[in-house]
């Protein structure tokens, strides 16, 4: 009892944080790209560390020693993704509420030229701009 | 949205084979524009600079309700790549208009 506690703190732990990252990845390959909340992943692999913290305390074998260095780098990592990679710096925009947004022509997906004049006078349109998968 | 009586037009750096298919895919009542040099995007200040995987400038998700008169009334602009406006949030601020 003594030893399978941290055991299975470690094990939940383990497999937590990389259970966090295979469906991360695995989400974001589907056709129609689910992505997973920041405060969800953090919040999963940051549990793991206190799973693995957990394990730690009570015994300072390899397997919980391991899972605390694995579930801690993993947390560092999307931290590291989501404070620094993921952010985008705030740039002027031409476009300011109460104003006209300027006119732009664009193909649509038949190569017929689209222009958001066209829809003046019309129905409004919601504009979305997106990364795109390159 | 489309039941609002509002025109979503999804505008993306990619060609408009791929945009069609997804649109196709998801049946979006939606219209695909391709922005394929990005100069819409820069003109209007969406650019997020060398935020590709490459290093390269990439439109910087964003949101933007323009009414009847093509007065600009809502907009939401990410500032992380991985956030995207409630489409509540988007539709509250249409049935506002």
């Amino acid at each position: 009892m003594m030893q399978a506690m941290p055991r299975a703190l470690a094990v939940a732990a383990l497999v937590l944080a990389l259970g966090t990252i295979v469906a991360f990845g695995v989400l974001l390959q589907r056709p129609v790209p689910v992505p997973v909340p920041p405060a969800v992943y953090l919040g999963a692999l940051g549990l793991a560390v206190v799973l693995a913290a957990l394990a730690v305390a009570r015994s300072r074998r390899w397997l919980p020693v391991s899972a605390l260095a694995i579930s801690v780098l993993l947390l560092g990592l999307a931290g590291y993704f989501h404070f620094v990679l993921a952010r985008v710096p705030a740039t002027p925009t031409a476009l300011v509420i109460g104003r006209p947004a300027p006119d732009f022509t664009l193909p649509d997906a038949a190569g017929r030229p689209v222009s958001l004049a066209d829809y003046k006078g019309n129905k409004p349109v919601v504009l979305v701009f997106y990364r795109g998968y390159w | 949205m489309e039941a609002a009586g509002v025109e979503i037009l999804a505008i993306s750096p990619d060609p408009n084979e791929r945009s069609q298919d997804l649109a196709d895919r998801l049946r979006a009542g939606y219209k695909f524009l391709a922005d394929r040099d990005l100069a819409v995007a820069r003109r209007l200040g969406l650019i997020h600079v060398a935020g590709g995987a490459e290093k390269q400038d990439v439109p910087r998700p964003a949101t933007v309700l323009i009414d009847k008169d093509g007065i600009v009334r809502w907009m939401a602009l990410a500032d992380n790549i991985q956030s995207r406006p409630d489409a509540r949030d988007v539709l509250r601020a249409v049935r506002a208009l």
